[in-house]
C-alpha cells in the first residue's frame, strides 16, 4: 500500500486526464446534488461528498446512445450500415464500492454470457478505475447487507481509503502501479496500512448502529424469489404502491434493460439508438398486435426484484443483483425501494409460518 | 447455437437482397433473400427453429422465425403486416435491401427425435416456425413414424402455405387434418377449434413428439387435449414470441420468468413452459 497526501489528489486525478476522458462526483453548482459526471476541471472531483445521486453506469451504457447508422436509396439500391465509432479511453475516479459492484454485475451479464455485447465492450474497455472506500455510511445505503461494502475487494485499478488527511492507496492492477510509480507515491509503513481494514470495521460498526429502515435481510427474499413462494398479495401491494416512472431502474447501478428503436433522419439516412427501458413501463413486454403479456403492474412490477435477488439471475452475476447503494429507496414515490419490498417479503410469509 | 457452429452476426446486420416477394394469405408474404456479400451468405447456417433480427432501413428492426429448411431451401421469411416495422417491410419490393443479423436461438430438436412419430399443431401463422421442421422430417420421412399436421385458421383463406401442404402430402403417410372455425361456403372439411382435431386424429402417443404453435389460447387448449390423449408434458414442443430487441439476451426484453426466450429459446417443452410461472 502506499500513501497520498489528500492534498495531492488533483495530481492523481491530473495524471489521469492527461489519457482519460475523466469522470467522478461532482457537486453541481445549481443544485448542490452530487453527481456522478464527466469532468473538465480534475480539481472538481470531490471525495468526500456523499455517494451520487446517479450510478456510474451511464458512463459505459449511457441513457440513450446512437450505436449504428444506416444509408439506403430506394433508387439505386446502395445500402450501407455503419457501427459508431470507438468510445474514447475513460477514467472512473471516486467509485463506491457499492458502484463498482454494479459495474461488475454490469460486466458479467454484457461481456460473460453466451454473447458479447460489443457496444458495452467498447465503452469498457480501457477503462480505469479509482475506487473509494465508504469510511462512513450514508443515510440510505446498505451495501454491507448486500456484500458489497464498505469497501471494494476487486474490480479497480486503485483504491483510496481516506484515513485523515491522507489516502491509503492500494493497487489492484498492473495499470495501477505503473501510475502510482509515475506519481512517485511513498510505501505505506505497516501500521497506516492497517488502518484500512480498521476503517472497514468501524464502517460496518456505524452501519449497524444507524440503520433502520434500509436494513435488508435478503436471504428469505433470495429464497422465495428463486423458488415463486411469494403470496400474491404481496406482489398486488407492490403494485399497487408501484408508480410505473421507472426511477428505480434508472438509478439501479446494475439494472441494464434497454430499448432500441430506429428513427429516419431524412435523405435515405436512418439511425439505431439504445435507451434505457424498465420492466416497470406497460409496453415493456407489449407485441406488434398488441398482445402484452404482463399488462398487469403486479405482473410486471415484480420482474425487478426477481432480478436484483433471484437466484438464476444472481448467477448471471456471480453476486445478487443489488449492490446496496440505497438509490431506489431515495427516487421511489411509492416507498418501495428493495428495503421495504424484502420485510414485505419476508413479513408475509412469516404469516404463513405456522406458530405454537 | 447453431448446430454447425457457425458465427452469428451479432451486432451489425449484413446487408441482404430481397430476391422474390410472394403473398401468401392476406396481410402475410414472402420474401426471397440473399446476402449481398456472398462470403456472409456462405457462412450464414440456420438450424431449423432458429430466428433472425431483420432490419427494415428508417423504420427499425423485428424478429422474426425462420420458415424455411436449412437443408433443401432458399432463405425466405414469412411474415404478417402488423406493426409499423413488419409494414415498412411489406412496402418493400424485389431488388430491395432490408438487414440481417443472426441466426439466433436454440433451435428444435431434430437428431433427438429420431425413430419418434412427429405430430405438428398449428394455428393460423404458428405454421410459419414449424415449416422449417415439417420440411426437414418430411425429407428425412424414413427416420420417422407416424407424421401428422394438424392445422385450423379462422377463415380457410386464412391458411397458410396451403400450396405446399398439397406438395407435402404427396409424402406416403403424411396424416393431414384441417378445420375452420365457422363453416363458409366452398368448405368441406372439418369446422372446429384446433384442439377438437386431436381425439379424432387418434394421435400416436408412445415414442411420439407434438410440436404446437399458434395463438395463446389455441396453444392452451390444444395442451390439455395432448395431455388428455396420453402425451406427457416434455414430448410437447413449442417455439415462443416474445418482444425482442437485442435477440442476444442483454435488452431483456424477452424474459420470461428466469428465461430469456433469445438465447435460452425460442423453442422449449412445455415441461419447461409450465415452470416458467409467468404467462407466455
Amino acid at each position: 500500500m502506499h500513501i497520498l497526501p489528500k492534498a495531492d489528489l488533483r495530481r492523481l486525478t491530473g495524471a489521469l486526464a492527461e489519457r482519460y476522458a475523466l469522470y467522478g462526483p461532482v457537486c453541481h453548482e445549481v443544485s448542490g446534488e452530487v453527481i456522478f459526471d464527466l469532468v473538465d476541471d480534475p480539481s472538481r472531483i470531490d471525495l468526500d461528498i456523499p455517494i451520487p445521486y446517479n450510478p456510474p453506469k451511464g458512463v459505459v451504457f449511457p441513457q440513450a446512445e446512437r450505436i449504428m447508422s444506416f444509408s439506403y436509396d430506394r433508387a439505386s439500391k446502395a445500402a450501407a450500415i455503419e457501427p459508431e465509432a470507438l468510445a474514447a479511453p475513460k477514467a472512473l475516479v471516486g467509485l463506491r464500492s457499492c458502484d463498482l459492484n454494479g459495474l461488475l454485475c454490469l460486466d458479467r451479464f454484457m461481456l460473460g454470457q453466451e454473447y458479447v455485447d460489443e457496444v458495452f465492450l467498447e465503452h469498457r474497455k480501457k477503462m480505469f478505475i479509482v475506487s473509494n472506500t465508504c469510511v462512513h455510511p450514508f443515510p440510505q445505503c446498505f451495501c454491507v447487507c448486500t456484500d458489497s461494502g464498505p469497501a471494494a475487494v476487486e474490480g479497480f485499478d486503485l483504491d483510496l481509503t481516506d484515513i485523515g488527511g491522507e489516502y491509503l492507496v492500494l493497487t489492484g492492477s498492473a495499470k495501477g502501479e505503473e501510475l502510482v510509480r509515475g506519481l512517485g507515491l511513498a510505501a505505506a509503513p505497516a501500521a497506516k496500512a492497517a488502518l484500512r481494514a480498521k476503517a472497514v470495521e468501524a464502517s460496518v460498526a456505524l452501519f449497524d448502529a444507524q440503520a433502520k429502515d434500509n436494513k435488508a435481510w435478503i436471504s428469505r427474499a433470495v429464497n422465495r424469489l428463486t423458488t415463486g413462494f411469494i403470496p400474491h398479495e404481496v406482489w398486488e401491494y407492490i403494485g399497487d404502491q408501484c408508480f410505473e416512472c421507472g426511477a428505480c431502474a434508472f438509478v439501479c447501478p446494475s439494472c441494464s434493460c434497454f430499448n432500441i428503436e430506429d428513427a429516419a433522419e431524412g435523405e435515405g439516412r436512418s439511425c439505431r439508438t439504445r435507451a434505457w427501458d424498465s420492466c416497470s413501463f406497460e409496453g415493456y413486454a407489449r407485441m406488434a398486435g398488441d398482445h402484452n403479456p404482463r399488462k398487469a403492474v403486479e405482473d410486471r412490477r415484480n420482474k425487478r426484484f426477481f432480478c436484483k435477488l433471484s437466484f438464476s439471475q444472481s448467477r448471471k452475476y456471480l453476486r445478487p443483483g443489488c449492490v446496496g447503494c440505497g438509490r431506489c429507496v431515495r427516487v421511489c414515490p411509492g416507498d418501495i425501494g428493495l428495503p421495504n419490498v424484502v420485510t414485505a417479503i419476508r413479513r408475509e410469509s412469516t404469516k404463513q409460518v405456522p406458530h405454537e | 447455437m447453431s448446430e454447425t457452429g457457425s458465427k452469428a452476426i451479432v451486432t451489425v446486420p449484413a446487408v441482404a437482397v430481397i430476391d422474390e416477394v410472394r403473398d401468401e394469405i392476406e396481410d402475410v408474404k414472402t420474401f426471397y433473400f440473399s446476402f449481398e456479400d456472398p462470403a456472409v451468405g456462405a457462412s450464414f447456417r440456420v438450424r431449423s427453429g432458429q430466428f433472425i433480427m431483420c432490419t427494415v432501413f428508417g423504420a427499425g428492426e423485428f424478429a422474426v422465425s425462420l420458415p424455411f429448411s436449412p437443408e433443401s431451401d432458399r432463405p425466405h421469411l414469412s411474415v404478417r403486416q402488423v406493426g409499423k416495422v413488419t409494414r415498412a417491410l411489406h412496402d418493400l419490393r424485389p431488388g430491395d435491401k432490408i438487414g440481417v443479423r443472426g441466426p439466433f436461438g436454440n433451435g428444435f430438436p431434430f437428431e433427438e427425435i429420431k425413430g419418434k412419430n412427429v405430430i405438428y399443431v398449428a394455428g393460423g401463422i404458428g405454421l410459419i416456425p414449424l415449416r422449417s421442421s415439417i420440411v426437414h422430417v418430411l425429407q428425412h420421412r424414413k427416420d420417422f413414424g407416424r407424421i401428422l399436421l394438424i392445422y385450423g385458421s379462422k377463415t380457410a383463406k386464412e391458411l397458410m402455405y396451403r400450396y405446399m401442404i398439397d406438395e407435402w402430402k404427396k409424402t406416403e403417410g403424411f396424416e393431414t387434418y384441417f378445420t375452420i372455425d365457422n363453416p363458409e361456403p366452398g368448405w368441406d372439411d372439418r369446422v372446429g377449434f384446433v384442439h377438437t382435431l386431436i381425439a379424432p386424429a387418434s394421435v400416436p402417443v408412445k415414442d411420439t413428439v407434438a410440436f404446437v404453435c399458434g395463438p395463446p389460447l389455441m396453444f392452451n387448449a390444444v395442451i390439455g387435449e395432448l395431455g388428455k390423449a396420453g402425451l406427457k408434458d416434455e414430448a410437447i414442443v413449442s417455439t415462443l414470441e416474445r418482444h425482442m430487441k437485442c435477440g442476444i439476451g442483454k435488452c431483456q426484453h424477452c424474459a420470461i420468468g428466469r428465461t430469456l426466450v433469445c438465447t435460452d429459446g425460442p423453442v422449449y417443452t412445455y415441461r419447461q413452459i409450465k415452470t416458467l410461472g409467468e404467462q407466455i
